[in-house]
Parts: structure tokens; sequence; C-alpha cells
């Protein structure tokens, strides 16, 4: 029992703290513009072109087991036409958004993490301060931002690569004719279903954002707790992906249809 | 210029500093002394509004900060200088943009005049060829000079020092603290210094105060601190 109470308030406090880190960003200083362009930029650069590669693969090899897994189902009944459309829908509304987000919480995450940690344990943090500089403006702004612009952008293109992997396998393993392939999946594809998946990655980028740049911002503990703190930023932030997504998707149905 | 009066810190119920009474007048050299854990940092991190104390004032040119919002002490650190323990340098940046950063920060200075303050500033600390390197790169008595010349960039008044001799040997650490003391003398800056080093504390300081279980034990002068028979600084002299 005095565990639970324990752990309970421990829960509260902790996010409470979160909290009172995410109104800090937001509101003392996103919306007082105090931001860096430059700084963003420079973030956007690093965590887009770092994450760019892995999430094409990933983009791709998903397609690609789409549309061979729908090939074969569908041999059984014909109906080759469907395969476009469930490639493209399922891309579109569900994986597309939560791989994307999933692969970009494991790479770009981590590394928001660990870099603010890494600063944290060597007083960089606490320097600045010194200096008379906000650390939130300077070092934590900069990756929050970046991470809620860029990982709309990622998915955009995962889907696109996605989808370019289905009819690479709809063209040369079932040989249908490729602009009949795209016919299809445009038609198939509406703007709601575009941003019935499109909205969630802003709910997703926002969340990744907010944990990893807390739980770098609050390490504590030398390399081990560098370390600690960043598996923990990437579990929480996998944990509310796919949590969250649950929700979002029920309340995107009920809502669209 | 700093003046804490009946300054109290404990940490989860454990008393680290009991009712401190300290001034340092301006342009003097202060060293803090005392063993390892005593709350040396503490009490430094205490004058630049780092940590707050549980009780007591903690004044900076008359104005008590102990209750300063975080950007009213964010302005008033402008005209301080800290060097960490470890330096605290970025270590995403060059040398040279290191130092250069409190200056682009805080003043409108062209990117020429930059360089020529920086170029001043590592002649100063006789630096040479360090401006492209990263942090990672330079030795430990490097770096902490390094770090000083960020400390002392924008000419303030009031430079701290946290342990600016430890892990170092004892030529680099007498070349650091006779470096301190010629630039805290030349730019008249209000220095304070901790250490537990006596003999580059006697080198460095116009005053020595020697902290044990949270309280001064010792305040004076470096001759007396080296006559005095008081049991607890007969220990540290040893
Ligand atoms: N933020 C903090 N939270 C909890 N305890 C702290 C904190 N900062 C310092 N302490 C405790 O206060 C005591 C004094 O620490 P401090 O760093 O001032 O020692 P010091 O005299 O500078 O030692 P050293 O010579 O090793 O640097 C230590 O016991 C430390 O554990
Ligand atoms: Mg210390």
């Amino acid at each position: 029992m005095k565990t639970l109470i324990h752990s309970l308030t421990g829960f509260i406090k902790g996010t409470g703290d979160a909290l009172w880190f995410l109104g800090d960003v937001v509101l003392g200083n996103i919306l007082c513009f105090r931001v860096r362009i430059g700084e963003v930029l420079k973030q956007i650069y690093e965590q887009g072109v770092q994450s760019v590669v892995i999430i094409s693969l990933t983009a791709l090899a998903s397609g690609v087991v789409l549309a061979l897994q729908g090939y074969a189902a569908i041999s059984r009944f014909g109906a080759k036409e469907v395969v476009p459309l469930m490639v493209g829908l399922t891309l579109v509304r569900e994986l597309g958004p939560v791989f994307a987000a999933l692969v970009f919480s494991g790479k770009a995450g981590a590394r928001i993490t660990a870099e603010l940690g890494t600063m944290n344990v060597n007083d960089q943090i606490v320097a600045t301060r010194t200096m008379g500089v906000d650390p939130v403006e300077f070092l934590v702004v900069p990756r929050f931002l970046a991470t809620v612009l860029v990982l709309p952008i990622l998915t955009i293109l995962a889907e696109i690569i996605g989808i370019a992997g289905g009819y690479f396998i709809g063209v040369y393993e079932a040989h249908v004719p490729g602009q009949f392939y795209l016919n299809l999946t445009f038609e198939a594809i509406r703007w709601v279903d575009f941003f019935s998946g499109f909205i969630k990655v802003f709910f997703f980028s926002f969340f990744i954002a907010w944990i990893c740049c807390y739980q770098g911002y609050t390490t504590r503990g030398g390399s081990l707790g560098v370390g600690r703190f960043t598996t923990k930023a990437v579990a929480y932030s996998y944990i509310t992906i796919i949590i969250s997504n649950a929700f979002l998707t029920k309340f995107i149905l009920t809502l669209w249809g | 210029m700093i003046e804490l009066t009946g300054v109290s810190k404990s940490f989860n119920g454990q008393v680290i500093l009991d009712n401190v009474n300290l001034k340092v007048a301006a342009g003097e050299i202060l060293v803090i002394l005392g063993e390892s854990g005593t709350g040396k940092s503490v009490l430094l991190k205490h004058m630049i509004g780092l940590i707050r104390p549980d009780a007591g004032e903690v004044k900076i040119e008359g104005k008590n900060i102990a209750h300063h919002t975080e950007r009213q002490l964010l302005k008033l650190r402008k005209d301080i200088g800290f060097v960490f323990q470890e330096g605290a340098l970025y270590d995403f940046m060059n040398c040279y943009d290191n130092i250069a950063f409190p200056l682009r920060e805080h003043t409108k200075l062209k990117e020429k005049e930059i360089s020529d303050k920086i170029g001043k500033v590592l002649t100063l600390l006789d630096l040479k060829k360090v401006e492209a390197k990263m942090p990672a790169e330079l030795s430990g008595g490097m770096k902490k000079r390094v770090a000083l010349a960020r400390a002392i960039v924008l000419d303030s008044k009031i430079l701290f020092c946290d342990e600016p001799t430890s892990g170092l040997d004892p030529i680099r650490s007498r070349d650091i603290s006779n470096l301190i003391r010629d630039i805290s003398r030349q730019l008249h800056c209000t220095t304070v210094i901790t250490s537990h080093n006596v003999r580059n504390a006697l080198r460095v300081a116009d005053r020595i105060i020697l902290i044990a279980k949270g309280r001064i034990v010792f305040d004076g002068k470096g001759d007396e601190f080296r006559g005095s028979d008081k049991e607890e600084i007969q220990e540290f002299l040893v």
C-alpha cells in the first residue's frame, strides 16, 4: 500500500514537472517568439537528414510486404484490383504515420535525449545559465520545434516511398500495368484518408519532442544516467505513440468514418 | 560587492551550509578552502543564484538575489564569469565559437571586433592555435584556460572559479593559479575561487576562508592561515 502511494505521488509529481517544462518551452519561449531560427534550421537539417534513409527503408519494405501479402491473399479470390487500394490505404491511414513516428523516435528522439543528457551531466546546461542565456531557449526549443516540423515531412515521404514499394511488386511480381496500378491507388485514396492518418503525426511528433527533450533536460547521474534516460525516452515515446494511436484512431473513425 | 548573511542550505535533511556570513570586497581575491564534500561548490553556486538558500540573503552589488526570478538572474549573470570544475565548454562548438559565445549573445560587436577581442584574450591566457580545435581535443589544463577565457571575455567584474586547479599536475596548477591572479588584477575583478589545495590557495589569495561542517572556521590572510594553530587548519596544512 505504501509503495503504491509512493509510486503514485511520484508519477503525479513527474507528470507535473513534465507539464511545467512543456509550459516553459511552449508558453515561455515559442509563443513569446524566443525562437532562434538558425538553430532550428540546423536541427531540422540534422534530424531530417539523419532519419531519412532509415525511414525510407522502413517504408519501402512495408510497402513491398503489404503488396506481397495482398497478392498472395487475393490469388485465392481473384480481384487483383483490390491490392493497390489496400496497400495505399493501409499506408496512408495507419502504417505510414505510426512507422515513421516509431523509427523517428528511436533515431532522432534518442539522439536528442542523449545530446541534452550529456550536456546536462557535463554542466553545459548550467554553464549556459551562468552565461546569462536561457538553456531552454538556446538548446531545447530548437530541438523541440525541429522535431515537430520534421516528422510530418518525413511521414509524407514515407507514404510515397511505401506506395512505390507496392507499385514495384504490383508491376514486376503481379504483372499489373504500372499506369493501372497508380490510377487505382489515387482513385482509392481520398483526402479524408490522407488527413485521418496525417493528423496523428502532429500528435506523435509533439509527444516525441516533449518526451525526449524533457528526459534529456532532466538527465542525472553521469554516463550511466545518459544511457538510462535515453532508453527511457525511447520506451516512453514508443508506448505513447502506440497507445495514443489507438485512441486517435477510434476518435478519428468516430468523427469521419 | 558580494555579501552573504545567515545563509543556510540543506539537501534531503543534510545540512550543508549552516548560517554562513561572508563579505567579499571589490577587487579582492578570496579562496574558499575545505575538504571534498564540505559545500564549497554549493557556496559558490549560491553567489550566482544557481542554488537558492533555505534561509538568509545573498547580495550582489547591494541587490538581494535570493528571491530573483530566473530571468532576472540571467540578466545579472551577464556581468559575472563562472568557470566550472570541468570547464563545461560546449562540445559541439570549437574553442573559438565557445569563447565568442558570450560576445555574440550579449553584445552587438561585429565578427571582426569579436575576433580581435578573442585574439587579445587568447594572448592574455597564453593560448595558441586552439581556435579551431574542439574541446574534446584539448588537455585538461587547456580546457580550463579556454573556460577561463570564455568567463572573462565580457570583461566581467566578478569571476568565480570552481576548483580551477583540481586534476592538474603541480606545475600546471601553479601556472593556472598565477594566471588567475594576474588576470583578476589586470581586469580589477572581484574573484572567488574554491580549492582544496593549500599551496595554490596561498599563492593566489588576498584572503582565505576555511569551511568545515557547514561553517566558516577560519577567515583571514594567508600568513595568518599558515601561522594558525587551530586544529582544523593544522589538519589541513599537513
Ligand atoms: N543539488 C544537490 N542535491 C543534493 N545534494 C547536493 C547537491 N549539490 C551538492 N550536494 C551535496 O552537498 C555536499 C557538498 O557538495 P559540494 O559539491 O559543495 O562539495 P565541494 O566542497 O565542492 O566538494 P569538492 O571539493 O569535491 O568539489 C555534498 O555532500 C553533496 O552531496
Ligand atoms: Mg566542488
